[in-house]
């Protein structure tokens, strides 16, 4: 269970011991968690575990027989429907239409929380159709009827939909449902950027474990109760899954890869990385030098691993760094586009140090990071594990095609130097991240 | 399966590029803003249209007086003009406590049945969803059996209604007061419960009447005048009915404006229009209780007109697409211009005699129904 920080007041959404049945038959049994504000959850479970009904639960369409559904800190049942929606937007796995409405007028009706039946729109509302229609993407869509649209289409419309609504909290059913893998790929990466970027808070009723393992950080495992909740490393958990989804499967990282995959039994798709190859003892045993992107698909793979890491130092403001934050188990900062410091490279050195290992991600060498490679050979010569990671490497042996890849992005006079002392003092190479955490192991 | 999930992980960095160029943006929008602008501009245009019919169906029938006369009648009715009389007075009664009621009436059934039109299909989410669905029409159609039936000691006025009118508009209403009722459990009404429970509730009054009909001897020598009741003709009996009519018809369409947008949300399911904040239970009495009242207020003093309900509707979807705000308001036009055309044709093309108003709406709108959606061939996706 992830704990609210002590930024949050009252988490954004809240079970409180919930339970509910159809009848004689308990659906959802003694359900107990909350969404901190800004969190992206997936809730998994075989079908018919009860996740459209949880979510109907939360967004207060169907009334708990026991407990409370809370709603930034209030009960859903005593505010009213409009307030409701207000705060919390759903994205149902079914939507049909009936009679030929244009995508901007669907899209209009998510404006209905802010208005009484005769209140005439705003200008406010014009700019909220608009962004909404422009961050789901569906833009060039906006005059074509609804019915008309492709699956993945209607489904980003309906996010769209949702988005206009203005609500804090999204909760989705299904929203990769029935849509092919490009679709299922645009409505998540959609999700997690509105995530990042609006800091929305998302639940989503998911039937892909892996593509869930992929862009949710935290996983519920659901079965008329919770299973199991936490990272992705956590929940998908082989013997946890083969329980609940009542058939066996196997869990790692495939060769190539980047993130869990959940596997059927018996086919001989090696995975190079199982959990419970490695265990972390709580300090940060992995130590990622890395920026501008760079580092992005190791973290993501430690993460997914449940490998506790450091990363740093990385520029305010780079990518890796806004991930690292909420991946890495501490990360060391430099102001926006600033030069190492002394402070920053003593800190590198003490995570350096007490690392099990040190993993370089191919990041562009500048006069302002080249002492991080000078640290890191420093840290190969005291007798440390320092692991290159270089995708564009062609075989280990071929030393000259890497220095050349690393001359390539080399901004200094030293880095192709200071590469090859590295590979003198034989460091480890990995020309993927799933060879990166063999290494590891 | 696996390596073609590998695959994918290396394009969708890739897709947003991909995606529909930006510049499009700009360009979207002032064309969409033109079009929003000239469909409220169709309303006047109705307007004129109706009053151009009502003058036409006043002027026209078994004695035709012509519309400057009608004109110059009406306008001697104000009190502030006087024009002398170049006319039989014969015709100033006709058209004053005849033709006139009638065309007004007319022209109220045909609002009512267009506006209830709208909303029932809206609700129940149903293209296909008539307004004399839900038991209304076999309400109304049993308690004018009845009506018919009672001694004609019974036969007194209440606000310028007749039993016959008075009894079918309580018959309509009954009937739609019971189908909810029956549909409804657990405090939910599901639209689909309601549709079935109004097949059924329809089923049992028509029996009912059938049986009222072929046991009662009373009935014998006035089952013709109930026949033509039954197949609709636009029968107002004094002002003040007219007068209430119109109240009661003016308070639906009302309604059915302010309604539109819950509506429109309906359109998108029960469900999700909960999820966008209406308390859908709610709307949805409110909605059937608005369409009862207009469908009773129509068939008081029209008998059973079948058709204008759908043609109305179906006709300004197809040509303003399908938003409420502005198909509640035009359905209500259209549908007036309909029922009183099709009330001057029932009443000229057999002159002396008169077609059944029923008959005429469905052999004149059902070929112009279909004309339309044929033209419209793929376009048209209610």
């Amino acid at each position: 269970m992830v704990s609210n920080s002590a930024a949050t007041p009252s988490p954004a959404l809240a079970f409180e011991s919930v339970s509910f049945g159809y009848g004689a038959r308990p659906v959802v049994r003694d359900v107990t968690f909350q969404l901190a504000a800004g969190e992206m959850v997936g809730l998994l479970g075989p079908n018919g575990a009860g996740k459209s009904t949880l979510l109907r639960l939360g967004a207060g369409t169907l009334c708990p027989a026991r407990g409370v559904v809370r709603l930034h800190g209030e009960d859903v049942h005593r505010l009213s429907r409009r307030e409701v929606a207000r705060r919390l937007a759903v994205a149902p796995q079914e939507f049909s239409v009936q009679f030929a409405y244009t995508v901007r007028q669907i899209v209009e009706l998510g404006r209905m929380p802010h208005h009484d039946l005769l209140s005439m729109p705003q200008r406010e509302d014009a700019r909220a159709i608009e962004a909404a229609l422009e961050a789901a993407g569906v833009e060039h869509l906006a005059d074509r009827v609804f019915n008309d649209l492709s699956g993945g289409e209607k489904q980003r419309v309906i996010v769209a939909l949702t988005l206009a609504q203005e609500a804090p909290i999204l909760l989705l059913d299904e929203p990769t449902a029935h849509l092919d893998i490009r679709y299922q790929i645009e409505i998540l990466e959609l999700l997690r950027r509105l995530n990042g970027e609006r800091k929305l808070t998302v639940l989503a009723a998911l039937h892909d474990l892996n593509l869930a393992a992929r862009y949710f950080p935290r996983l519920i495992l659901f079965r008329e109760t919770i299973v199991a909740d936490g990272p992705p490393a956590h929940v998908l958990d082989a013997g946890l899954l083969s329980t609940v989804y009542e058939t066996p499967v196997r869990v790692g990282i495939l060769r190539g890869q980047d993130h869990l995959s959940v596997l059927p039994p018996g086919q001989d798709n090696p995975l190079v990385w199982q959990p419970g190859k490695l265990s972390s003892g709580g300090v940060a045993m992995i130590h990622v030098i890395a920026g501008g992107g760079s580092g992005e698909l190791m973290m993501r793979a430690l993460a997914d691993a449940g490998v506790t890491f450091s990363a740093g130092p990385l520029n305010a403001g780079d990518s890796d760094y806004t991930l690292a934050q909420r991946l890495a188990a501490s990360s060391i900062v430099e102001p926006p586009y600033a030069p190492v410091s002394a402070e920053g490279l003593a800190a590198a050195r003490m995570r350096m140090v007490d690392a099990r290992a040190i993993i370089l991600c191919p990041t562009p060498l500048g006069p302002g990071n080249i002492v991080l490679v000078e640290e890191a050979l420093a840290a190969r010569r005291a007798g440390h594990k320092v692991i290159l990671l270089e995708p564009t490497a062609l075989s280990t042996g071929d030393t000259d095609a890497l220095l050349a890849t690393v001359g390539a992005r080399d901004f200094t006079t030293r880095g192709v130097e200071l590469y090859r002392e590295l590979l003198e003092s034989d460091c480890l190479v990995a020309k993927s991240v799933a060879e990166a955490l063999q290494l590891l192991g | 399966m696996v390596a073609r999930l590998a695959d994918s992980k290396q394009t969708a960095p890739a897709e947003p590029q991909t995606r529909e160029p930006d510049s499009s943006r700009p360009r979207t929008r002032l064309p969409q803003d033109k079009r929003i602008s000239w469909r409220p501009a169709v309303l006047p245009l109705l307007v004129v249209v109706l009053f151009a019919a009502l003058a036409l169906a006043a002027a026209y029938g078994a004695v035709p007086i012509s519309p400057l006369t009608s004109a110059a009648i009406l306008l001697n009715q104000t009190h502030i003009i006087h024009i002398q009389p170049s006319w039989p007075a014969s015709d100033e009664a006709i058209l004053l406590l005849y033709r006139l009621p009638r065309v007004v009436g007319a022209a109220l059934v045909g609002a009512a049945l267009g506006v209830a039109g709208v909303l029932f299909q809206g609700l129940l989410r149903n293209p296909l969803a008539d307004p004399l669905l839900l038991g209304t029409s076999s309400g109304a159609a049993l308690g004018a059996t009845i009506a018919f039936m009672l001694p004609a000691a019974f036969t007194a006025y209440w606000f310028g209604f007749g039993l016959i009118a008075l009894l079918a508009f309580a018959g309509a209403l009954v009937a739609v007061a019971l189908v909810y009722l029956l549909a409804t459990h657990n405090r939910r009404t599901p639209v689909v419960t309601l549709l079935l429970a109004g097949v059924a509730v329809s089923a049992v009054l028509t029996a009912a009447q059938t049986i009222l009909i072929t046991m009662n001897d009373r009935l014998g020598l006035r089952l013709v005048s109930l026949y033509r009741w039954i197949s609709g003709s636009v029968n107002v009996e004094s002002w003040t009915q007219a007068e209430v009519i119109t109240v009661l018809v003016m308070v639906g369409v009302i309604a059915g404006f302010v309604l539109a947008p819950a509506l429109d949300a309906f359109a998108l399911g029960e469900e999700m229009a909960g999820h966008l904040g209406l308390r859908v239970e709610r709307y949805k009495l409110v909605t059937v209780l608005v369409a009862a009242l207009l469908v009773g207020a129509a068939v008081s003093i029209s008998g059973i007109v079948g058709f204008v309900g759908l043609v109305a509707p179906h006709l300004c979807r197809l040509t303003l697409g399908p938003r409420h705000r502005l198909l509640v308001p035009a359905s209500a036009l259209v549908g007036a211009i309909f029922v009183v055309v099709a009330d001057l044709l029932a009443r000229v093309l057999v002159a002396p005699a008169e077609l059944p108003l029923g008959v005429l709406t469905a052999l004149v709108g059902g070929p112009f129904f279909l004309w339309l959606l044929r033209a419209a061939g793929s376009r048209y996706r209610w």
